[in-house]
């Protein structure tokens, strides 16, 4: 494999919830690149596909056409137990919600994925990991007992111990407040720099926005935009300029 | 609120026909009985006897089994409205407006439930009645004369042990936070309540009591039924008793099982969740133990009955009627006991759609997740049957030995295993068909 294919690319990528009259195009012809070892967020108004986005790349749903590569395989038309192995083993991901398991103890969830494929968690990689998002005392905690932000941080070690391809984050500091957000904000950028982390990001926040090289713009389903070495304000007034547009569409 | 209630029952649909058919059911069972005790008022006096022990005494079991299945169907609905009691609380609602909804959602369904299930009884009595007329147990000179007022009793006992049981669930449900996300608020495993290890440990105290009589006893009186009486109760109190008990007891018996599940990865997720969240499995397992020690204790004590009854001089030469009769009264309240394993397994598990959907974003295949929902269900129907046949010796043991047939029954002894089976498979089946519909 050539090293300049991008750990992700999506081409064609088109996605329409339901049928009929009330159908929707959530995305409308993606085509998009992300180089290894790049941070990327993805922004856009309320509505433009975001979330989608990462749903079709990540093989929780199948797009309506177009394609999705991982390292240059394409896996759109794999079987939906061969996709849920790939997220399992390739992708890590972060929610907004956390999507901690919990019934499992911190260390138990950033060792599930590995239980998952049917390997003995290392305990060794697990404490690194926990270690590396400074929660190396917490790992016999349940979520419940952890505070929103070291729920979200267990949510990044988890992401990140498989050494995943590509690293997708839905609004992963949506729940947090700022100063805890900057936290795990913080580690995505180092797990970047130091890992070289091929991310994903989708945000709405400017200011998280701009820990990443590159910033995609979606509007109604399509690329409205890019924006490289992203800065808040440039960031924050290209969102005002996009909303406006779709309030002018509508 | 009212409104709110009704709105938000029409969106639980599953939540609610739990508690509907556990009601429903459970009110026409104990209504038969009861309308036999109101016919025992006005009957002959010959008939009176047999009347008030077919409705009092084997009403009384029916009746003890329903209202804890009532009680337990409650509880399951009531404590997986955590989530949103926080979530209404975020938004102003005080805890006691909360306490109020799930209340009066509750009362609303089995108050529905229970006038239907006594419906259902204006018809079952009658039956029950002309059964036990035709077997020449109760003479021609006695009338059926059940009426509104028996009806109306079981129905309101169980309306309120209902509304009772919201009350106490809806507690828990709002003693957590008021903000949930960011927190997955969910019920946390607290020890059990010293109420409940009181009560449950009492149960089992008053079952081993009657264990006890019925060997020393009435089991030397001179009428042949009075050891009936008190020894079968004896495993069907003991099993209330044990399932009142049965998170501590999940938590307690599924922790040794956990290295031999842990060696895959959906037997992992199946041993963390029998025991760390044994408060809501054990919603599952208390009806398998019911059931089991009922099943168990009762059939053979019937067994025992009908073997050594021409030895024990059947005083009345009814012998044959009464074993018949008791099969048929006895096998209806087991069949309510099995329905009540599935009902329970089936608003267990179908409450997990969120947790099971968020497995398989992180990877978890179908097949994963199915399996450690069966392995879950497995190791619960496990613990039950222990429970259960545990339970069951407390009727089974005493009335073989007054019996004279020894510690152990003399026949029968493939039915232990027979019922066994039969609670595995309600158990694991009844999630297996849940998981399919709460999976994708
Ligand atoms: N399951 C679905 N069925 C129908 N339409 C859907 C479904 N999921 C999303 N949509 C629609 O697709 C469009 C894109 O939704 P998506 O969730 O991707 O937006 P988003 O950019 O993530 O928005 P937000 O910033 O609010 O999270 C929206 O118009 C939405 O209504
Ligand atoms: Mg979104």
């Amino acid at each position: 494999m050539a090293d300049d294919t991008p750990a992700l690319a999506v081409q064609g990528l088109t996605k329409r919830h339901g049928s009929g009259a009330g159908a929707v195009d959530a995305l409308v012809g993606i085509d998009l690149a992300f180089a290894r070892g790049t941070f990327t967020a993805v922004m856009g108004p309320s509505g433009s596909g975001k979330s989608t986005f990462l749903a079709c790349v990540a093989g929780l749903e199948r797009p309506t056409s177009g394609q999705v590569l991982i390292e240059g395989t394409d896996v759109t038309h794999w079987t939906e137990a061969r996709r849920t192995r790939m997220r399992r083993d390739r992708i890590g991901f972060v929610f907004q919600d956390f999507s901690l398991i919990p019934y499992l103890t911190a260390a138990e969830n950033v060792a599930l994925p590995a239980r998952l494929s049917g390997r003995r968690a290392q305990p060794e990689a697990i404490r690194t990991a926990l270690a590396r998002v400074g929660l190396e005392n917490r790992a016999g905690h349940l979520p419940g007992a952890l505070s929103g932000g070291q729920q979200q941080r267990v949510a990044v070690a988890r992401a990140l111990v498989t050494g995943p391809t590509v690293l997708l984050a839905d609004e992963p500091t949506g729940a947090l407040d700022s100063a805890t957000a900057r936290k795990v904000l913080q580690l995505l950028r180092a797990a970047v720099d130091d890992l070289g982390q091929t991310t994903v990001m989708v945000t709405h926040d400017p200011v998280a926005a701009s820990y990443a090289d590159d910033v995609v713009f979606l509007v109604d389903g399509r690329v409205g935009g890019r924006m490289a070495a992203p800065s808040v304000d440039a960031v924050a007034a290209q969102l005002a300029h996009l909303d406006q547009l779709t309030g002018v569409a509508r | 609120m009212t409104a709110l209630a009704l709105r938000s029952l029409r969106h639980r649909p599953a939540a609610a026909v739990a508690t509907f058919m556990a009601a429903l059911l459970g009110t026409a069972l104990m209504a038969s009985f009861a309308t036999l005790v109101e016919s025992a008022l006005s009957a002959h006096d010959d008939d009176r006897e047999l009347l008030i022990i077919m409705g009092g005494i084997v009403g009384g079991w029916a009746a003890l089994i329903v209202l804890f299945s009532v009680a337990s169907t409650v509880g399951i609905v009531a404590g997986q409205r955590t989530r949103e009691a926080g979530l209404l609380r975020t938004i102003g609602a005080t805890p006691r407006q909360v306490r109020a909804l799930i209340v009066y959602e509750a009362g609303v369904v089995a108050l529905l439930a229970a006038s239907a299930g006594a419906v259902v009884a204006s018809i079952g009595g009658p039956a029950l009645f002309a059964a036990l007329q035709r077997g020449d147990l109760i003479t021609a000179a006695s009338e059926y004369a059940g009426g509104p007022a028996s009806l109306s009793t079981a129905a309101g006992a169980v309306v309120l042990v209902g509304t009772v049981a919201a009350g106490i669930a809806s507690r828990r449900a709002t003693g957590g936070p008021a903000a949930f996300s960011p927190r997955q608020a969910e019920v946390s495993a607290l020890p059990l309540r010293r109420w409940r290890i009181l009560v449950g440990g009492l149960l089992v105290a008053v079952g081993l009591a009657s264990a006890v009589v019925t060997v020393t006893v009435t089991g030397k009186a001179g009428d042949a039924y009075a050891a009936m009486q008190t020894s079968g109760s004896a495993s069907i109190v003991v099993g209330v008793g044990l399932a009142t008990l049965a998170p501590g007891l999940l938590r307690l018996l599924a922790t040794p099982l956990r290295p031999l599940l842990a060696r895959s990865g959906s037997g992992h997720l199946a041993a963390a969740n029998t025991t760390r969240r044994a408060h809501l499995l054990a919603g599952t397992l208390a009806p398998v133990i019911v059931l089991v020690s009922t099943a168990v204790g009762t059939l053979l004590m019937i067994g025992i009955d009908d073997r050594t009854l021409t030895a024990a001089g059947d005083p009345e030469g009814v012998g044959g009627t009464i074993t018949m009769i008791n099969s048929v009264v006895i096998g209806m309240i087991c069949l309510f006991a099995a329905i009540m394993v599935v009902n329970a397994a089936v608003a267990v598990v179908a409450h997990r759609r969120t947790e099971l959907d968020r497995l398989w974003r992180l990877g978890a295949t179908a097949g994963q997740l199915r399996s450690s929902i069966v392995l879950e269900a497995a190791v619960v129907a496990f613990v039950g049957i222990l429970l259960g046949l545990l339970g069951s010796t407390a009727t089974a043991v005493p009335y073989a030995i007054v019996r004279q047939e020894g510690v152990v029954p003399d026949g029968q002894l493939w039915l232990p295993p027979l019922i066994a089976l039969v609670a595995a498979a309600l158990t694991i089946g009844a999630a297996w068909g849940a998981q399919r519909r709460s999976a994708r």
